[in-house]
C-alpha cells in the first residue's frame, strides 16, 4: 500500500500545561499545495514545527515516504522551511545564503555556486548575488528565502506566514508567483496562513485548524460552500449562521423554525428528526437584498446599520435582531436601483437549497 | 554605499542642531574627560621632556628619554613581552569564556541565568589584590593545589612565577566581564537564524561556527579587547603571580620610577602603553562593527 509523501498521525504536542496541537491526523500527497489556516494559537505553525523537526511530538508519529521522522534532527531531514521573518543571514550575501543549505550538504564549490546562481536567475536575482541581505527590498528577500529553501530539491517545502510582512500590493503578486512556482516544479507545499484569500488562492487543499485539532480538510470549495462544523462556518468567508429547530421534513428539505422566520433547506444526511436543533449557513455572497417583502424562498428583514465598500464588492450589514448582524455581500451594480442609506429597512432573501445544514455533532 | 548615503545627512543634521537638553547631558562627561584624561595625557606627553636632577624632576625640552628608552634592548623586549602577554591572556580568557557564555545564553533556564548573571558579578564584590593573593596560596610550590595533587603522586608543578601563575591571575581578572560580554551579544542572537541554519542541514557545532559566532561578532571582538586592555595594563599578576620575572611595562614602569625617581622616563613607557591601547581598540572597533562587503 502506497501511502501519502507526508503522514502526520495522532500527532499531539504539549508545552507543560499545555497542548498546542491535541491528536493531528494529516495525510500530504506528492505535489499538492496544502494551506494550514486557522487563527492564532491553533497550532498550525507548532504543526509545521514538528514537520522541520524543530519541535519533537509529545505522541503519534510523522512519516516522510513511510519513514518514521520523530527522533530526527532538523539538520538531519531535508524539510526546508521559509521563516515568518525569512531569516535570511545577515552576516552572509545572497549567494551565500542560497548555497548554504548545498554546502552543509557538502556540495563541492563550484557546482553549489553554479546551482545558486540557476536559483538566483529563475527567481530573477543574478544581478543580487554579491550584495548584502539589508540591500535588498521585500519582495527580493522574499525570493532570495524561497531560493535558499529550494536550492537543494528538497520533496516537501514548508512556508510558515511568509507573505505575511509584505504591503497588500506586493503579496498578491508573490502569491501567485508562489502558485506558479509549485506548479512548474511538481515539489509538495505546506503553507501555514492566517489568511483565508491567500489559502484559497493559492492552495489545491485547505485543512482548518482550530484548538490544536484539524477542524477540516477538504478544496477550498468544500470548505467555503460546505463548512463541516461552526467554527469552520465562522471562520471562513462571510457566513451567516442561523440557529433553529426542525419542524417539518418533506420532499427533500427540512424545514427550520428560527427567531427569524421559518427557512427551508436542503435535507442533510443523515437526515435529521422533528424538533432537532441545527445551525443553517448562508453564504453572504448568495443573499439578495431588496428594500420591499414578497422576494421567493427564504427571507428575513432587518435594519440596515452599516456597509463595508472594497472595491467593486459591498457587504451590507443588516440587524436583524437577537444580536444577530445578518451580511449580505453584492456587487455594487447590482446594488445601483436600491438606497441603502443607514437605519433602513431592508429585506434579505436566498433560494432555499443554498441554505447548508450544519452537520450535527 | 547605500548605508553612507542615508547615515551621512543624519550625522550632519544632529551636528547642527546640538540642542541644550543634549549639552545637559552630554557636558558632565566631556568636562570629566578633559579633567581626567586629556589634561592629564597632555601632561604625560611634556613630562616626556622633562630631566631628573639630583633626584629632582626639572622642567625641560630634553629627548634624551625617549632615546634611552628606545635604545634599550630590553625596554623593546618587554614592549613586545607585554604585547604577547596581553594577546594570550585577551585570546584564552575569550576562548574559555565561550562555552560557559553560550550555555548561560542558550541553554539556561531563566532561573538559571540570572543566578548566572549574579554569580559573575560577585567576584566584583572582592578586591582583585586580595583575589589575587588567594590565588598565591594555592598555587605556589607547597600550596593547596600541590598538596592536593600530591595525593595522587602527582607534582609539585611550578605555577608560581610562572607565564601559566601570570595566565591565572589574568584570567581572575578578566573572565567574569568577558563571560558577561559575550553573554549580552550571544542574547541578541536571533534564535530564528539558529533554527533557520539547523533546518538547511546545519549541525549543531557547525551552526555554532557558522552563524552565532559570526552573528555575534561585535560582542565577542569587544569582550575580547577588553580583556586584552585589563591585561595589558596590569600590574598585580605579572608580580604576584608571575613574581616580576619577566618584567612587563606595568613593572617596568613600577621600577622606572622606583629606582632614581625617574618619572619622565615612566612617562615614556606609559605613554608607550596608552598609544599601543588606543591603536588596538580602534582596530578592534573597526573589525567588530565592518560589514563585509561581498564580490562575485
Amino acid at each position: 500500500m502506497s501511502e501519502a509523501l507526508l503522514v502526520l498521525d495522532k500527532v499531539v504536542k504539549r508545552f507543560g500545561e499545555h497542548t498546542a496541537v491535541d491528536g493531528v491526523d494529516l495525510q500530504i500527497s506528492k505535489g499538492e499545495f496544502l494551506a494550514i489556516m486557522g487563527p492564532s494559537g491553533c497550532g498550525k505553525t507548532t504543526t509545521l514545527r514538528m514537520i522541520a523537526g524543530l519541535e519533537q511530538p509529545s505522541a503519534g508519529e510523522i512519516r516522510l515516504n513511510g519513514t518514521r521522522m520523530n527522533e530526527l534532527k532538523p539538520w538531519q531531514r531535508d524539510t526546508p522551511l521559509v521563516w515568518q521573518n525569512l531569516a535570511l543571514f545577515p552576516h552572509l550575501s545572497v549567494l551565500k545564503n542560497v548555497e548554504f543549505g548545498l554546502k552543509m550538504r557538502n556540495v563541492a564549490a563550484r557546482e553549489r555556486r553554479e546551482r545558486s546562481m540557476n536559483w538566483l536567475e529563475r527567481m530573477g536575482l543574478a544581478e543580487y548575488a554579491g550584495r548584502n541581505i539589508a540591500q535588498l527590498s521585500g519582495g527580493e528577500r522574499q525570493r532570495v528565502a524561497i531560493a535558499r529553501a529550494l536550492v537543494t530539491e528538497p520533496e516537501i517545502l514548508l512556508l510558515d506566514e511568509p507573505l505575511s510582512a509584505l504591503d497588500a500590493h506586493l503579496r498578491v503578486r508573490m502569491q501567485s508567483e508562489i502558485t506558479q512556482l509549485q506548479k512548474q516544479l511538481g515539489i509538495t507545499f505546506a503553507y501555514v496562513t492566517h489568511n483565508q484569500s491567500e489559502a484559497f488562492a493559492m492552495a489545491s487543499r485547505v485543512a482548518i485548524m482550530n484548538g490544536g485539532l484539524i477542524q477540516q480538510i477538504g478544496s477550498p470549495r468544500e470548505v467555503y460552500r460546505a463548512p463541516a462544523n461552526h467554527f469552520v462556518a465562522e471562520f471562513v468567508g462571510s457566513n451567516n449562521i442561523l440557529s433553529g429547530t426542525v419542524t417539518a421534513l418533506e420532499g427533500g428539505q427540512v424545514t427550520v423554525q428560527t427567531a427569524w422566520g421559518s427557512f427551508n433547506a436542503p435535507t442533510p444526511e443523515p437526515a435529521p428528526k422533528t424538533g432537532d436543533a441545527l445551525e443553517l449557513v448562508v453564504s453572504a455572497d448568495l443573499v439578495a437584498v431588496s428594500d420591499s417583502a414578497g422576494a421567493e424562498g427564504n427571507v428575513l428583514s432587518g435594519e440596515l446599520i452599516s456597509e463595508e465598500f472594497i472595491g467593486s464588492i459591498i457587504t451590507l450589514y443588516i440587524d436583524i435582531g437577537d444580536g444577530i448582524v445578518f451580511r449580505a455581500q453584492k456587487q455594487q451594480h447590482e446594488l445601483d436601483a436600491l438606497d441603502y442609506s443607514s437605519g433602513r429597512k431592508l429585506f434579505a432573501s436566498w433560494r432555499p437549497e443554498h441554505t447548508y445544514v450544519l452537520p450535527q455533532i | 554605499m547605500a548605508d553612507k548615503a542615508l547615515t551621512q545627512p543624519t550625522a550632519g543634521t544632529a551636528a547642527r542642531n546640538v540642542d541644550g537638553y543634549a549639552l545637559f547631558w552630554g557636558l558632565p562627561l566631556a568636562l570629566w574627560q578633559l579633567v581626567f584624561f586629556v589634561a592629564p595625557l597632555v601632561f604625560l606627553v611634556v613630562m616626556t621632556f622633562w630631566t631628573v636632577k639630583n633626584f629632582r624632576l626639572t622642567p625641560d625640552f630634553d629627548t634624551v628619554n625617549w632615546v634611552n628608552m628606545f635604545s634599550k634592548g630590553y625596554v623593546i623586549d618587554t614592549y613586545f613581552r607585554t604585547l604577547w602577554y596581553g594577546a594570550l591572556g585577551a585570546v584564552v580568557c575569550s576562548v574559555l569564556a565561550f562555552p560557559a557564555s553560550y550555555a548561560l545564553a542558550f541553554k539556561a533556564s531563566p532561573v538559571v541565568q540570572r543566578i548566572g548573571l549574579f554569580m559573575l558579578i560577585t567576584p566584583f564584590f572582592t578586591s582583585y589584590l586580595v583575589r589575587i593573593y588567594s590565588w598565591q596560596a594555592v598555587v605556589s610550590d607547597n600550596g593547596v593545589l600541590n598538596n592536593l595533587l600530591g595525593v595522587f603522586g602527582l607534582g609539585p608543578f611550578n605555577i608560581l612565577g610562572t607565564l601559566l601563575g601570570t595566565m591565572v591571575g589574568y584570567i581572575t581578572l578578566t573572565l567574569p566581564l568577558v563571560i558577561l560580554l559575550q553573554f549580552f551579544s550571544l542574547s541578541g542572537v536571533d534564535r530564528n537564524y539558529i533554527e533557520a541554519a539547523q533546518n538547511l542541514g546545519c549541525g549543531r557545532l557547525r551552526t555554532v561556527f557558522l552563524v552565532i559566532i559570526p552573528l555575534a561578532k561585535t560582542g565577542i571582538i569587544l569582550a575580547g579587547t577588553f580583556a586584552f586592555i585589563l591585561c595589558f595594563g596590569d600590574l598585580v599578576s605579572p608580580t604576584s603571580l608571575g613574581s616580576s620575572k619577566p618584567p612587563t611595562l606595568s613593572i617596568l614602569i613600577v621600577d622606572t620610577v622606583k629606582q632614581g625617581n625617574n618619572w619622565p622616563r615612566a612617562a615614556v613607557v606609559a605613554l608607550m602603553m596608552v598609544l599601543t591601547l588606543i591603536v588596538v581598540a580602534f582596530t578592534a572597533i573597526f573589525f567588530a562593527y565592518r560589514v563585509k562587503k561581498e564580490k562575485t
